[in-house]
């Protein structure tokens, strides 16, 4: 007998982290996988309705009707809008919070890093105003404004955001987005009991709750945050576990809002704090990166080099973290901040603090953000993870894998930082792209989930028939996690490209794997498509351009997704979201679509065919534009 | 000869063993693709509700005295001398239903649509591993065990 | 030990595959005045051109080799000495015996009507003969007449109609299978035989038949006056155990061979099982019985108790009945009727002081296999506080834990 939790762990692309996590003492996800593994059927096709007392209902040979009457289409879409609302909900959720924190933080003339950053935002939203405490306010109070918006009343900026043909298609379609707040309250109050019934109806509302996601929940969360935080620059930089040094006070996080850190991170770096940690025996503080805004950390972490040890991984991974028992504290203030990492951090006796109640967590002590107290309640963080540290160290054992990721992935990468990598002008990916040295470009982005073969399988094992197939990958959320941790986001992974993108990156430097950080910059990705289309002088949908979310997890995956379809790009999902029980959803999602806006859904969990068929798309697209 | 086994106290009337039962005869179907709304999505297993006692799951004995073969007309119903599992002839049969008027617990029943034959557990002897609705169940509340005759 | 069976229909069969099966020595032969096994329940598929011969048979095809038995077929017995064991064929063999059953059947009968016996187009719908030559008259004949509304009758109906002929069918009773329906059960299957083409004549009764110059009866002339035009006849009035050739032997009977719980009849060595005892009446019994009377002629002692036979289920035009005992009970009996109906089924239950004693199931009957276990074990209901209709083999649900079998909680 040793000590193992169990010796049934899901399988994990990155080998070093399986091996590392079977041989825990501690239950992971990954542990808990096996007992999961037979799955609802009802619930996978999505067909099984709770909304009131008659329920649930499931769709039967004997039943095919739930007893409102609500057929199979009509449960699944109402299920399926659900979701997305929730999703489109968290986003909006983030980029309400990042709007207020720039809003405060101008009001109050703090440091504004990202002078390039509000320099664009003011030109696209049209804000003539001289100082820059004062614009970036007035841009912060146009994003609330149009969050605040009923539902009846369309929101301003999307038409200065969008590209030009998308904004008109949208109209066309009517689905451009009132309030993003009240949509999100629309969509729940549509699918509820004996409310809408039209499963085309709701689909649509997808749609526009994925507009209203993808415009301010992604891009211009990206772009405050860059305002007030620095923009990304490109370097090399480790990731993994080897990334938590013990020698430090190490405070692991989790979320999305870096904006929430943006003081403290500075903070744990000033020399009364580094005093205190010295007198309990430690060199300092270190912030370890987890989930997406570890990621934000890491893309942005030229300016943060002091403070932030690296990246160390993904969703998925959290608990693997927090079992090297070198991490004292976790502070999160949104997802993926997994339940399991409770009984975790209360047998390792890691401190867990909160800083926002949508991701309170059971054990955690609850301390939400307020601006105005930033550095008192820094003071109190800090006091507190000393305790914890001085409390722990000693008695907790040490298990870090010094081994696990590597020193050189690319990072950094985003709209403006890869356009002044190649010069300030797209030219130079145009050229290369026209003359097929690199064929296509695909957006591999979402989440990290243990299914579709286990954790990050089918993402990196999709990645790699794709760049073998000369197709530029760009990464975007957990799968950035995973894809760098399996050095596919190192410069020597070039090898594993096809001949002629193994070349163009050889001769640049860079890998064939683009990591853009969090899910937030699936935002980027759309920047960068559009700019692409805007210089070539085309419509989303004509670009060589396909996405994939072969593990997407959760509800703002999907919100993720809708916004994709609605862009007009082709959206590979390795796992069906729950609406193939309605042959409607089926037909909506992989026929109609592309009707409707020029997107499509396609779903196969199998590495090599789904890259034949997004390779086959690209195809397709090149022959169209005759490159 | 393997019966299923079945734990009633387990059981949570999720009713994933039907799905699997209809996936595993609808033919290049699974989870996610099997359709429940064709006519001839029929389950061999049911799982019945009592108030008292909970969940009843009804899945075919393979008696060891099978009622079911002593009343077939046609030959259809014949207990495998290997298996011990009593198999069923689509081809042979007359549809009479002496079968499932003779099986003393109500698991047979006709196809609902055409009539013409039987829905009868085949143990899912013509497929690797045990029988898909066992494979199907979160619960454990069936499970493959040898038995003696 | 060597065993001879007389009959190769579902007692002598099932009796047969049960001596193999627990004693593959023992030398089994099977006498059987027919060509080949078959299912005298399919012979309307037969007549109906869905099978041929082979299809309907119900046993394996390499059945005889297989399983070492030897098969006089197209072998009458003609007499029995029971004192010397042995039984005599229509072609003057002496086959000897240590153990002897009779699974020989019944015949149809034909009702002394003028002009009916000596028709010569006259068929029962008996064994394979029968629906071989009514398959030939089929060839020529349009206008057929099914005498009996009973299932054989219905059987015949269905097959002739099948083949393209005009079908009237008589029957004494005011409705079509009265035995196994009541009116309104009986109405449903009528009016789809009468979509189908078939004609019925009920409450009436045939007094007389023309017989033409061949020989054949051509017109039937009924009680009530009507007459009916027939290329071809069906009897289906009923049939009679056939033992003709037990006369002499000893053997006690009484319209059937008589036999005890054992299925042996009054001489040792010597069982009878199926119809020709005349409790068998439905194939899943003759099939019990066959095993049984098997197993006592092995030495052992089993008791043929299930002898519950007022059952049936009945399958025209996909039309599908569950029939269990007294479905029809006269109003002295005091009897409690339950009627459950919507679009597609009729479902009648006859309970008298708790107990259920008649079920009729017609639309689904999936599961419906429970409702002859409550009759004939005569399971008193009344604790049961739920709708009967609702009853399924759950509300008795048990399990022997040793074995997984299900077994009853009552």
């Amino acid at each position: 007998m040793n000590s193992n939790f169990s010796c049934q762990t899901c399988a994990s692309a990155d080998q070093k982290l399986e091996t590392f996590i079977s041989k825990l003492s501690v239950e992971t996800s990954h542990h808990r996988m096996e007992g999961q593994s037979v799955k609802c059927g009802f619930g996978l096709q999505g067909i099984c309705c709770r909304l009131c007392s008659n329920g649930p209902c499931r769709i039967t040979p004997d039943g095919p009707k739930g007893v409102c009457g609500a057929t199979a289409d009509t449960i699944v879409a109402r299920n399926f809008l659900r979701a997305v609302s929730a999703g489109s909900g968290c986003y909006i959720h983030i980029v309400e919070n990042t709007a207020l924190m720039l809003k405060k933080t101008a009001a109050s003339k703090g440091v504004l890093k990202g002078k390039l950053a509000l320099a664009k935002l003011a030109e696209i939203f049209a804000v003539e105003e001289a100082d820059e405490h004062v614009r970036a306010e007035k841009i912060a109070d146009m994003v609330l404004a149009d969050l605040y918006k009923p539902d009846y009343v369309k929101m301003e900026l999307v038409e200065k955001m969008a590209y030009k043909p998308r904004f008109d298609r949208w109209k066309e379609l009517g689905i451009l987005p009132g309030g993003a707040k009240s949509e999100v309250f629309a969509g729940v109050v549509k699918t509820s009991t004996n409310l809408n019934s039209d499963p085309v109806d709701m689909y649509l509302n997808c749609l526009k709750l994925g507009i209203s996601t993808g415009l301010y929940g992604l891009t211009l969360t990206n772009l405050l945050n860059d305002v007030m935080l620095g923009e990304p620059s490109i370097r090399l930089a480790p990731v993994g576990l080897r990334v938590i040094d013990s020698d430090y006070i190490n405070i692991m996080i989790t979320g999305h809002q870096h904006s929430i850190f943006a003081y403290l991170q500075d903070r744990l770096i000033q020399d009364d704090v580094i005093k205190k940690a010295a007198a309990v025996g430690a060199k300092g503080f270190k912030l370890v990166g987890c989930t997406c805004v570890g990621q934000d950390l890491q893309l942005r972490g030229q300016h943060y080099q002091e403070v932030f040890n690296g990246h160390a991984g993904n969703n998925f991974t959290s608990e693997a973290i927090l079992a090297t028992g070198a991490i004292d504290a976790v502070l999160s203030e949104f997802n993926c901040t997994l339940p399991g990492i409770e009984p975790i951090c209360e047998e390792l006796k890691i401190k867990q603090i909160c800083l926002d109640d949508v991701s309170k967590k059971a054990n955690a002590e609850m301390m939400p953000f307020v601006f105005e107290e930033k550095e008192s309640q820094s003071n109190d963080i800090i006091d507190a993870v000393i305790a914890a540290y001085q409390a722990r160290r000693g008695v907790v054992a040490l298990n870090i894998d010094g081994d696990h990721g590597n020193d050189d992935t690319l990072t950094g990468v985003s709209e403006g930082s890869l356009k002044s990598f190649l010069g300030g002008t797209w030219k130079p990916l145009i050229d290369l792209i026209v003359a097929g040295e690199i064929k296509g470009i695909a957006g591999v982005v979402g989440c990290s989930s243990l299914t579709a073969g286990g954790h990050d399988v089918l993402t990196v094992n999709l990645v790699k028939e794709l760049i073998a197939k000369d197709i530029l990958v760009l990464s975007a959320g957990c799968s950035s996690g995973g894809l760098e941790n399996v050095g596919l986001m190192s410069p020597s992974a070039a090898s594993q490209a096809g001949p002629k993108l193994r070349a163009v990156c050889e001769s640049l430097g860079i890998p064939p794997v683009l990591n853009f950080g969090p899910c937030l910059a699936i935002g980027r990705l759309e920047l960068v498509a559009t700019e692409l289309a805007e210089a070539i002088g085309v419509d989303l949908p004509q670009l060589p351009l396909v996405l994939s979310a072969p593990q997407w997890l959760e509800e703002q995956a999907l919100a993720d997704g809708a916004f994709g379809l609605a862009l007009g790009l082709p959206l590979h999902l390795g796992l069906p979201p729950f609406v193939t029980g309605s042959p409607v959803a089926v037909q909506v999602f992989t026929q109609d679509m592309l009707n409707l806006t020029g997107g499509q859904l396609i779903i196969d969990d199998n590495a090599k065919s789904a890259a034949a068929s997004l390779d086959a798309i690209i195809e397709k697209k090149r022959k169209e534009l005759n490159i | 000869m393997k019966r299923i086994i079945i734990d009633r106290e387990k059981c949570d009337g999720c009713l994933n063993c039907n799905i699997a039962c209809i996936s595993a005869h609808q033919e290049g179907s699974n989870f996610y693709t099997v359709d429940l709304q064709d006519p001839d999505a029929q389950a061999r297993n049911f799982i019945k509700y009592d108030p008292q006692k909970g969940y009843l799951p009804l899945f075919c004995r393979h008696c060891d005295q099978a009622e079911c073969v002593l009343s077939c007309i046609s030959g259809a119903l014949e207990k495998d001398p290997l298996t011990g599992h009593v198999q069923y002839d689509e081809n042979k049969c007359a549809a009479c239903y002496m079968c499932v008027m003779n099986c003393p617990y109500g698991v047979l029943k006709p196809d609902n649509k055409s009539r013409t034959k039987l829905i009868k557990c085949d143990f899912c002897d013509d497929k690797p591993d045990d029988p898909s609705c066992v494979k199907a169940c979160p619960k454990k509340a069936i499970a493959v065990k040898e038995v003696s005759l | 030990m060597k065993i001879v069976i007389i009959g190769a229909s579902a007692a002598g069969i099932s009796a047969a595959k049960t001596i193999k099966a627990s004693e593959p020595d023992t030398e089994v032969v099977i006498i059987a005045k027919e060509d080949r096994v078959h299912s005298r329940c399919m012979l309307h598929k037969f007549l109906g051109h869905q099978r041929d011969a082979q299809g309907i048979s119900f046993i394996a095809d390499d059945f005889f080799e297989s399983s070492g038995i030897s098969w006089l077929n197209n072998t009458t017995v003609i007499g029995l000495d029971a004192q010397n064991k042995t039984v005599k064929t229509h072609d003057n063999q002496d086959i000897s015996y240590d153990k002897l059953l009779i699974a020989s059947g019944a015949s149809y009968f034909i009702p002394p009507i003028p002009g009916l016996r000596e028709s010569k187009n006259v068929y029962g719908f008996r064994d394979l003969k029968d629906a071989q030559l009514l398959d030939r008259e089929c060839n020529t004949a349009k206008d057929a007449v099914v005498i009996g509304a009973g299932l054989v009758g219905m059987d015949a109906a269905v097959a002739l109609l099948e083949r393209g002929l005009k079908v009237t069918v008589i029957e004494m009773t005011a409705a079509v299978m009265s035995l196994q329906l009541d009116q309104k059960s009986a109405d449903a299957y009528q009016q789809l035989f009468e979509e189908h083409g078939a004609a019925f004549i009920l409450a009436d009764k045939v007094v007389s038949v023309d017989v033409d110059a061949v020989g054949r009866g051509r017109t039937i002339h009924l009680a009530s006056g009507k007459a009916v035009a027939a290329d071809l006849i069906v009897i289906a009035a009923g049939v009679r155990p056939a033992f003709n050739f037990t006369e002499g032997s000893g053997i006690a009977t009484n319209h059937a061979i008589l036999v005890g719980d054992d299925l042996k009849t009054n001489i040792d060595d010597i069982y009878a099982a199926g119809d020709v005892t005349g409790m068998a009446g439905i194939w899943p019994n003759a099939m019990k019985q066959g095993r049984i009377a098997a197993i006592n002629m092995l030495g052992e002692k089993l008791l043929y108790q299930d002898r519950y036979a007022l059952k049936n289920t009945i399958n025209f035009f996909g039309l599908t009945t569950l029939s269990l005992g007294n479905i029809n009970p006269q109003p002295e009996e005091k009897c409690q009727i339950l009627i459950r109906e919507d679009r597609n089924n009729y479902q009648k239950l006859v309970i008298k002081n708790g107990v259920v004693e008649g079920v009729i199931f017609q639309g689904n009957i999936g599961g419906s296999g429970f409702w002859q276990y409550l009759i004939k074990n005569k399971i008193d209901l009344s604790a049961k506080n739920k709708d009967l209709f609702s009853l399924s083999y759950a509300d008795f649900y048990d399990q022997d834990p040793a074995t997984g079998e299900y077994r009853y909680a009552v």
